[in-house]
């Protein structure tokens, strides 16, 4: 039996099939396109909640006066906190001239203000995570040449228990979504061999093997899903992109994740995951007329 | 060719359908196996092509033992036996042809071999103007002949017929009859159940007798009631 007949066989039996082949690779093709617009929500969920922590920062406001020398040794002692990731050094000018960039049009209310300007050089100190932020804060007021810690306790106190619940929550959404998809495309194409059932015990009445009845089967199911995938990476690209473009244009800081090569990826990840279904979908429901 | 031991056959609901039957059906044979409806005909059959298994003693095709034979065996020992039933079970959305080209097909036959040998079987049972034609478009006669040639494009040593006219008038019934009578003078052994009294009357062939699942009468050149 060669590889050219088994194609054959799927090919001819998806077009003498029409009709159902048609209704199966839809119902694949809406079913996995709900579950790419899921991932692709929570994949910007995740973004969003991601850059947010991010943006979190400890604000240590130095003593004046310390030299070249001492404001090294105490970057290096900060950097060596654990959970420190980066150390960023603003001077009281840098620090004046930002908020003077922050209020834009109102900035003459700082006229006259640089003889004696009232900020103070400080660093910003970011972490791992927003889960570190607390236990850096403390140890790097106790440093000598820091004379003030600053961060946002309230909003951290809050964020925290929030994002944990997001990442849980989404995992466990798109879990489930994973496996409702799972059970709507096997079953799909359970229908599809069902449907074909005297087809089935004709052949192995004149003498068929299993893997004979069984290859342009798993062929035709791979085939339906792959299709089905197809049109879902599509639709959900089209769909994202159109999304994207609006949040843009609407709500522009609200960070998203970039159209490509999202797009390529979840394309590949459908693809795989309809072809991989359809197949073991059509192996799993044959097996109550095989022997096997 | 088909040797049946001490073969009993009950389902799990608790009904009996065959006990104790011994017989022996040479190579070349034709042979009927008669009895009112619920003898246990057609599981006999079924027991020859492992469609079923016994419950306990032996079915022998060709020397191999049927109720041992792996699961993976099965479709081999199929490739020696055409079978053919009341409902034709032809495969509505292929022609006449397709049909019997696809039993070809499943074992591997290659497309020269197809298209040499699938006309000539259409021939013998004379249906080779109706190789087009889907089953739909034929009489229950000419379906029963595309079975037919279905049954034997493959050369099979048998060939079981499990109540074959049961839904043919008596006139075309009895032109199936001698279409397998024709096959086995071509040198294959043919297992026919049926309970047609008239057709085992004329035919004058050997005749098993079951009787709620027992053998009752054995006769060589037999009728359906002697």
């Amino acid at each position: 039996m060669g590889v050219r007949m088994i194609l054959g066989e799927a090919l001819v039996s998806v077009r003498r099939n029409a009709l159902m082949s048609l209704a199966s690779t839809t119902t694949v093709a809406v079913s996995l396109f709900i579950l790419a617009v899921f991932l692709l929500a929570a994949v910007n969920v995740d973004h969003m909640v991601k850059t947010i922590e991010g943006e979190l920062e400890v604000r240590l406001y130095l003593s004046a006066g310390l030299d070249e020398a001492a404001l090294e040794d105490l970057r290096a002692l900060v950097e060596a906190l654990e959970g420190v990731t980066e150390v960023i050094y603003v001077s009281k000018e840098e620090a004046l001239a930002t908020l003077r960039q922050q209020l834009g049009p109102r900035a003459d209310l700082l006229e006259g203000i640089d003889e004696m300007n009232p900020l103070r050089d400080s660093f910003r100190v970011f972490t791992q995570g927003p889960a570190w932020i607390e236990h850096v804060a403390a140890a790097a007021a106790g440093l000598g040449g820091v004379e003030d810690v600053g961060y946002q306790r309230e909003l951290i106190q809050r964020l925290l228990p929030l994002t944990s619940a997001i990442h849980f929550g989404g995992l466990v959404l798109v879990g489930l979504m994973v496996i409702a998809t799972l059970f709507v495309i096997s079953n799909t194409v359970r229908l599809t061999i069902l449907a074909r059932s005297e087809e089935i015990s004709i052949m192995k009445l004149v003498g068929a093997t299993d893997w004979f009845i069984r290859w342009p089967l798993l062929l035709e199911g791979m085939l339906l899903g792959l299709l089905g995938a197809a049109i879902a990476a599509i639709g959900a690209w089209q769909a994202y992109a159109w999304a994207v473009n609006g949040v843009y244009r609407a709500v522009s800081f609200i960070p998203v994740v970039p159209v490509l090569p999202l797009a390529w990826r979840l394309g590949l990840l459908l693809c795989g995951l309809g072809a991989v279904i359809g197949g073991l979908g059509s192996v799993l429901s044959l097996r109550r007329f095989l022997r096997t | 060719m088909i040797e049946f031991y001490d073969v009993s056959k009950s389902y799990p609901n608790g009904t009996a359908a065959l006990h104790g039957i011994t017989a022996t059906i040479p190579k070349g044979e034709f042979a009927f196996v008669v009895g009112p409806s619920g003898a246990g005909k057609s599981t006999l059959v079924r027991l020859v092509y492992r469609e079923t298994l016994p419950t306990s003693g032996y079915v022998f095709v060709n020397g191999v033992n049927v109720s041992k034979l792996r699961p993976a065996a099965v479709p081999y020992l199929r490739r020696n036996i055409g079978v053919v039933f009341q409902d034709f079970k032809l495969l509505p959305r292929k022609t006449a042809y397709e049909n019997v080209a696809f039993a070809m097909r499943v074992v591997g036959a290659s497309p020269k071999e197809i298209a040499r040998r699938v006309p000539a079987t259409l021939e013998l049972v004379g249906l080779v103007d109706k190789g087009e034609a889907y089953p739909a478009e034929l009489s229950g006669g000419e379906q029963q002949r595309a079975a037919l040639a279905r049954a034997i494009v493959n050369h099979p040593l048998v060939l079981l017929a499990d109540e074959p006219t049961g839904n043919l008038d008596p006139a075309t019934s009895w032109e199936i009859v001698q279409l397998l009578l024709e096959i086995n003078r071509r040198g294959t052994t043919v297992l026919m159940a049926t309970h047609a009294k008239a057709i085992v009357d004329a035919a004058r062939r050997r005749v098993i007798t079951l009787d709620h699942g027992r053998l009752v009468r054995d006769r060589q050149r037999g009728d359906y009631s002697q």
